[in-house]
């Protein structure tokens, strides 16, 4: 191939160098300043807390990835930062007493921060199943226990810690890796990834069920996290040449919470400034002796009072400087698709909400399923899309049992929902949640996202194209980057819509997409429901009460009552059907009305 | 077996203690689903009342009496009240809406200036404590019971009773169990939820003013961090329990107490916060509600 030697490979080579610009630009400068400046006495002081904030940076903007993009509520990250610095210390002290390049030295930090992600893994995989404060206390309590096993372990120094470490991290090694975590939390922000993470943070189940493996996506944020947790641990170490396990209580990870709140949950920049600000404002205050962290704490709190959403709110500094989005091509051919529920049923506790469901939709069908208030018809779509596993019978899609199967999974077969109770990425613009229902059709890998990969770049247009298509025939375009739960409610509905088409779907749940609309919109949006069936050629499965809109776009009805399916047929057969009018208008109504209990 | 029994003995009377300041998380959680990580402090803070009123009204030399030992832990329970009122008043109720981890650092932020404000007014160095009069341990059988632990186990079987007369068998209880169902259905059935909670911190607080001035009796001395670890682990026993369940509460912090002093007193002490925390660990990924918790599922 030519291009093997030409121009795409310099291209490609090019391209993923030019997002490091930012790195490799910042090497000689930090150099230049630790040559010319760090070497002075006067600055000895000042250096010492510019390394201490870089450090700082590192665990604020690791920590945001979890507690801030992903939503999840970790406050035991001195723990891993303790695994990074002691495994890197241990090595460094019986490793080479000269280590010129200093290769040795990134060598500790890896395997360092390797150990603290492994450390990750093994805290997040059964904890992160918890969720909010339960989250918090157990990591916390793992924070604790890593700090207790380091005092009692004689190969760690015990209470007393390590020391001397040789002094290998300096200014610019501390700061030359801020700004590469800084950079790659950017990159996995901006990425498919980075969105799956805000998925869970803004709604976990509509994050399963727009196709986002949540499970596995919080345990890669947590794992990601220590592992820069242990790079800024083993910077430390070295920096400081000592390490005590009384530096890395759970003070230490309320102060690191703290950085990620105040900066703003989710913002990278705001995370980095909250690190600065903290790391700096006790050392500025040392002039007030005893009183300085009384008014540390104050500021803490007052600061909370004033800016609940933190300094930056989830905004970036780099936001305000130019937005670009990304743009691309294609689409995604549909194939046939079925879904067969067979005689299931759900009991919860002695209640059976359905019982002996059984429902068949084909290719490009357009289905109704009413009843009354509790009749199950939610729990049915919950079903469908695996919420909740059927007590019994079974539940084929796309000619696959989907017995144990997460939300995800379903969602990847090809079905996607929306919500009663619109359940949209409240904080997230309207083209982001689009953007996010079109992480499962990507094959981007996390590094590649990093890299700034070529793979990674066409993908990211793609979906921009893709999802830009979906908000302009919903009528949203004028909308795009407007937050979620800014828009009117009948726009939300319809963003909704468009977020479940993003997935590629061949099976369409809609669930009261009329609720909360007015004639006219009822109108354009059974016009919309038919337009959606022809363009995407998807089934549709449809929960309404609105009778008219039921009537005038399904061509097959299925009528729950208590959980039983009491009717089925066309919309005119559904019409006058005695068991039908019974449930809805009551047994005495269709004597009066239709005769006793049979009428045509 | 002598040693297992008086292993169990300081264990009850070390989770009376816990007990005590459990109470006071789990009744905030249920109102409020905060967790008062100011809490521990406030229990510290009822230990410094009764060492600066003790110092001022009992004489050095003087063996203290009984009632001065009421006194003062009047005195405490009603500045920890106040206080806890305050607290709430001032740091938690701005932000009661915004996303709990706000309200969280809030509560770590009030933490540290309880901290570093006793740093201040106190100085950082334990000083001893003496509010209780001086008796000798109850030996028999080759048990010896401390009279601190008497008085400690004596006293929160009282609290604990009357708690429970006050939380099960009166409007201020049944406004408290209903507000932690469901606060806006409570204000609309005519309770007003900012006096439940109010009242909530003050129970709370005063509750921990007395596990203040009992734990700093067990282990005679008092200094501004005394409230970090026993906070955090009647924390622990609160979600043991099952964190906003009363009687959860008192299981808890019996049961953490045991486990730490058996741990302690069979391996070594410096194991016994890794073994508190494990224990939370274990429950929380078994049972996540604790061992008297209600589960609650989310309606999708």
């Amino acid at each position: 191939m030519a291009g093997f030697f030409g121009g795409s490979a310099v291209k490609r080579a090019w391209r993923g160098l030019r997002s490091w610009i930012p790195f490799f630009a910042a090497i000689p400068f930090l150099y230049l300043v630790e040559a010319t400046l760090a070497s002075q006495p006067s600055l000895e002081y000042a250096f010492q807390n510019i390394n201490h904030i870089g450090i700082a940076i590192i665990l604020a903007v690791s920590l945001n990835l979890v507690n801030g993009l992903t939503g999840q509520f970790s406050i035991g990250h001195a723990g891993f930062m303790a695994v990074g610095g002691y495994v890197s210390a241990v090595m460094l002290m019986r490793g080479p007493a000269q280590d010129p390049y200093r290769l040795f030295f990134v060598l500790s930090i890896l395997a360092g921060a390797g150990a603290a992600a492994v450390a990750g893994w093994i805290v997040g995989k059964p904890s992160l199943r918890l969720r909010g404060d339960y989250l918090a206390i157990v990591t916390l309590g793992f924070g604790e226990i890593i700090r207790v096993i380091i005092e009692n372990t004689p190969f760690f120094g015990g209470a007393i810690g390590l020391s001397p470490i040789p002094h290998r991290a300096d200014f610019t090694w501390i700061w030359a890796t801020a700004v590469a975590t800084i950079l790659i939390a950017k990159r996995l922000r901006d990425s498919s990834h980075g969105r799956a993470f805000l998925s869970v943070r803004e709604d976990e189940v509509a994050a399963e069920a727009m196709g986002i493996d949540t499970t596995a996506y919080k345990v890669r944020a947590f794992v990601i996290s220590a592992f820069f947790a242990g790079v800024a641990g083993a910077l430390s170490g070295a920096f400081e040449g000592n390490l005590a396990p009384q530096s890395f209580t759970f003070v230490r990870s309320f102060e690191i919470v703290a950085m990620v709140v105040l900066g703003g949950m989710g913002s990278i920049t705001g995370a980095t400034i909250a690190a600065s600000v903290l790391t700096i404002l006790p050392e500025y205050l040392r002039a007030l002796a005893n009183l300085r962290m009384v008014i540390y704490s104050v500021a803490l709190v007052v600061l909370m009072l004033v800016r609940p959403r933190g300094l930056l709110g989830t905004t970036e500094l780099w936001d305000f400087v130019r937005r670009r989005r990304p743009r691309a091509k294609g689409k995604r051919e549909a194939t046939e698709a079925l879904i067969d529920v067979r005689r299931a049923s759900i009991r919860f506790g002695g209640l059976t909400a359905v019982s002996d469901f059984s429902l068949e939709v084909r290719p490009r069908e357009l289905v109704a399923l009413i009843g009354p208030n509790g009749a199950g018809k939610t729990t049915v779509f919950n079903l469908l899309t695996g919420v909740y596993p059927p007590s019994d019978g079974t539940i084929v899609i796309m000619g696959r049992d989907t017995r144990g199967l997460q939300p995800h999974a379903i969602a990847h077969l090809g079905v996607a929902r929306t919500f009663q109770n619109i359940r949209l990425f409240r904080e997230l613009s309207a083209f982001d949640n689009v953007r996010i229902a079109c992480h499962h059709l990507t094959r981007e890998s996390m590094g590649a996202a990093v890299r700034h990969g070529e793979l990674s770049v066409v993908e990211e247009r793609w979906i921009a194209e893709r999802s830009e298509e979906l908000l302009e025939i919903m009528g949203l375009s004028h909308r795009l980057e407007e937050l979620a739960k800014n828009l009117p409610y009948g726009e939300q509905r319809r963003l909704e819509i468009a977020r479940a088409l993003a997935t590629g779907p061949q099976v369409l749940l809609l669930d009261e997409p009329a609720a909360g609309t007015n004639t006219r919109e009822k109108g354009e949006l059974m016009q919309l429901i038919r337009s959606i069936r022809d363009r995407f050629g998807v089934a549709i499965v449809l929960i309404e009460h609105d009778m008219r809109l039921v009537m005038g776009v399904s061509e097959r009805i299925l009528v729950l009552d208590h959980g039983v399916t009491i009717a089925q047929g066309l919309p005119r057969e559904i019409q006058s059907n005695p068991k039908v009018i019974e449930a809805y208008l009551g047994e005495k109504y269709a004597k009066e009305h239709f005769g006793s209990g049979a009428a045509s | 077996m002598t040693e297992l029994l008086q292993h169990l003995v300081n264990g009850v009377s070390l989770g009376a203690i816990y007990a005590l300041i459990a109470l006071g998380y789990t009744m905030v959680y249920g109102v409020l689903k905060l967790i008062n990580f100011a809490h521990g402090d406030v229990f510290m803070l009822g230990a410094m009342v009764g060492w600066y009123a003790s110092a001022r009204w009992t004489n050095e030399a003087r063996d203290p009496s009984i009632a001065g030992a009421l006194a003062v832990t009047l005195l405490a329970m009603v500045v920890c009240g106040t206080v806890g009122f305050v607290i709430e008043r001032a740091a938690y109720r701005p932000l009661r809406g915004s996303p709990r981890i706000n309200s969280l650092i809030t509560a770590i932020g009030v933490s540290f200036f309880l901290e570093y404000g006793g740093q201040y007014l106190f100085g950082p160095n334990p000083r001893a404590f003496g509010v209780l009069p001086h008796r000798a341990n109850f030996i028999g059988g080759g048990i010896s019971v401390g009279y601190v632990d008497l008085v400690t186990i004596g006293t929160s079987i009282v609290l604990m009773a009357l708690l429970q007369r006050i939380v099960f068998h009166t409007r201020m209880g049944t406004a408290m169990r209903a507000v932690s169902w469901n606060p806006s259905v409570a204000a609309l059935m005519g309770v007003n939820i900012d006096l439940v909670i109010s009242f909530t911190f003050v129970l709370g607080s005063s509750l921990a003013a007395v596990a203040g001035i009992l734990y700093a009796s067990k282990y005679p001395s008092v200094h501004p961090l005394m409230g970090l670890m026993p906070g955090l682990k009647a924390f622990v026993a609160a979600v043991l329990g099952g964190i906003g369940n009363v009687p959860g509460a008192m299981l808890g912090g019996l049961l953490l107490g045991l486990a730490e002093q058996l741990v302690s007193g069979y391996t070594s002490s410096s194991w016994r916060d890794a073994v508190a925390f494990s224990i939370l660990i274990l429950i929380l990924l078994v049972k996540p509600s604790g061992l008297l918790g209600r589960t609650d599922a989310e309606k999708v």
